[in-house]
């Protein structure tokens, strides 16, 4: 469980988070959903434990910043691609807290296999990580993930800029940590794919929790539609999961 | 480009033939060094010498291995190990692969305090010069990090506040050279580099100051890996990025002070070597630094034996060889190079 209590980080004179208290519960999916500016990344930070914020973020009891015993994995919405590193090398990357920087052990490179197959990348693990396509580097850092075992998982934006097919596939690939019992916290854009994969939802607005809930709650809260100015359509298909629609601006 | 698999159908981290391969290009390059010159010497004898057994070199051939050739070779391989190890460390740190090892002032700053060694005739301090050009590379740097005030921020920020150190130290340089137009030829000459200078006790006291920078740099060689990260992704894989960066910089900036103020300023060597080796081990990062060290070295063992030799009995000033020899062969490695990736 990770207790998030009055957090609040100022950058220069900006309030980017303010009086956030949130609980992300162990082994769930959490979602960050809101606008952009929201200042769902600088949390992701925050989580991570790599940025400075005052009040307080507990991981297990534990008070998160600068803490280097946590095994977090963190996958950016514009990661850096390195030069000359091939896939299989930079999902090796996810084993250096546990090998050491640069060392492999035997253990981990039949976990890299094993993980290079699950996520569809086996074939190109020879290959610069440069050379990868949006949706296969996206793959390739989940894998990266996968292979750190990490207790908790934070992405950033994960399916932005990937096409529906691969939204999806990144989406299940994502699912599989949670089968694992990692925590993940997400941002994403798209709230219909939130409501689909994430147990909790967080919406946020100008730094703020406007609120916060199950997926279930949240999508049929109407504060939901007030964050996003009213304008959303919610429905419901048939089969009972919500699609959340954006309205076309009507011109009298 | 495809790499190689290992058993598990992985691609190795390290292929340890090309490290083991420059090592052997770095001995065979220095026993020609020691070898060629206006006066051949027997490679038998020269290794009956260095051993001490009988039938060594005569006295004056001794003489001209031990206190001129030998320690002349010693420097340009630390001379070149450095430069081309502090250009590859620069490059990662700033994540510009144009990065210099004297971008941060140190050429600028060395050439001024060496200026003032030379200009100052009248208090004789020539002979300090080394120690006067290495304080004026450090303090160049310290400026550029005092003045820059949040690297952490901007990396940057950093490059450009070092541009406009240089530039100031250069004013102040050309100045001086000015008011003391005797001096333009030595001070001419030590810019181009010169490695005439070397005797033991140069190569003892840099080789003290290059071989700390380097056993550093070589052991955060592979976490070095991580500056090509983002910095979350790096800090959730174990990195102290900020921290890695100033370690990494400062280390750097002593080895290039040193090898700066041991030789004079010698280009070139700080962005070619790191570009060829990356040719072949595809990053300059990881145990591709040991590989870059050493090829630095063998280059600037090889370019220092062509300025003894190529007008011999007169001598080229080496930063002319590093250029005139190594921008033509890089434009042809990049030409190769897209003609392959086409």
């Amino acid at each position: 469980m990770i207790n998030v209590q009055d957090l609040n980080i100022r950058l220069g004179n900006r309030n980017i988070l303010s009086d956030i208290n949130v609980e992300i519960e162990q082994g769930k999916w959490t979602c960050l959903v809101g606008p952009n500016g929201a200042g769902k990344t600088t949390f992701l930070k925050a989580l991570l434990g790599s940025q400075p914020y005052s009040g307080s973020i507990t991981d297990a009891g534990v008070e998160v910043f600068r803490n280097h015993d946590r095994n977090v994995a963190f996958v950016p919405q514009h990661p850096q691609i390195p030069i000359g590193m091939s896939v299989s090398e930079y999902v090796m990357l996810g084993r250096s807290k546990r090998d050491g920087w640069g060392n492999e052990s035997k253990t981990s490179r039949s976990l890299v296999a094993d993980v290079l197959k699950l996520t569809g990348l086996f074939g190109m693990q020879t290959q610069f990580v440069s050379q990868l396509s949006g949706g296969e580097m996206q793959r390739a850092l989940i894998a990266r993930a996968l292979v750190q075992e990490p207790t908790l998982i934070l992405l950033d934006e994960p399916t932005s800029a990937l096409d529906l097919h691969h939204q999806i596939a990144v989406l299940n690939n994502i699912e599989l940590l949670k089968e694992r019992g990692v925590t993940i916290v997400s941002t994403m854009h798209d709230i219909t794919l939130a409501a689909m994969y994430a147990e909790k939802i967080v919406v946020m607005q100008e730094g703020r929790v406007l609120l916060h809930g199950t997926s279930d709650y949240v999508i049929h809260s109407p504060e939901l539609k007030s964050a996003f100015e009213n304008r959303i359509n919610v429905y419901t298909l048939e089969s009972g999961r919500p699609v959340i629609v954006a309205k076309k601006d009507e011109r009298s | 480009m495809k790499t190689k698999v290992n058993e598990s159908g992985l691609s190795p981290i390290w292929n340890w033939k090309i490290t083991a391969l420059s090592f052997v290009l770095l001995f065979f390059v220095g026993i020609l060094a020691i070898s060629f010159g206006p006066v051949s010497l027997d490679f038998e004898k020269i290794i009956r010498t260095l051993f001490g057994a009988s039938g060594g070199l005569t006295g004056q051939e001794r003489t001209l291995l031990l206190d001129l050739r030998l320690p002349r070779a010693l420097l340009a391989a630390l001379v070149g190990a450095a430069l081309a190890t502090s250009g590859a460390v620069y490059q990662t740190v700033f994540r510009n692969p144009l990065a210099d090892p004297y971008l941060l002032g140190a050429a600028a700053g060395a050439g001024l305090g060496a200026t003032i060694a030379i200009t100052s005739a009248g208090a004789d301090l020539y002979s300090l010069l080394p120690i006067f050009s290495f304080i004026g590379a450090i303090l160049a740097v310290l400026t550029s990090f005092f003045i820059s005030g949040k690297f952490f921020a901007e990396p940057n920020s950093l490059l450009l506040s070092g541009i406009a150190v240089g530039s100031f130290a250069t004013a102040v340089q050309t100045y001086l050279q000015q008011r003391n137009s005797s001096s333009l030829r030595p001070v001419y000459s030590w810019i181009l580099g010169e490695l005439t200078v070397a005797n033991w006790q140069i190569v003892t006291w840099s080789s003290i100051y290059i071989l700390i920078a380097l056993t550093i740099l070589i052991t955060v060689s592979k976490q070095l890996d991580g500056l090509m990260l983002t910095d979350e992704e790096a800090y959730s894989l174990g990195i102290n990025p900020n921290k890695l960066r100033v370690i990494a910089v400062i280390a750097a900036t002593l080895a290039t002070a040193t090898a700066v103020s041991a030789s004079g300023l010698i280009g070139f060597v700080g962005i070619v070597v790191p570009h060829l080796v990356r040719g072949i081990t595809h990053r300059v990062t990881n145990r591709g630094l040991l590989t870059i060290a050493l090829v630095g070295a063998s280059f600037l063992v090889l370019a220092d034996l062509g300025a003894r030799t190529l007008l011999s009995p007169a001598e080229l000033p080496i930063g002319v060889i590093t250029a005139f020899v190594g921008a033509p062969f890089f434009l042809v490695v990049l030409r190769k190079k897209r003609m392959v990736s086409q």
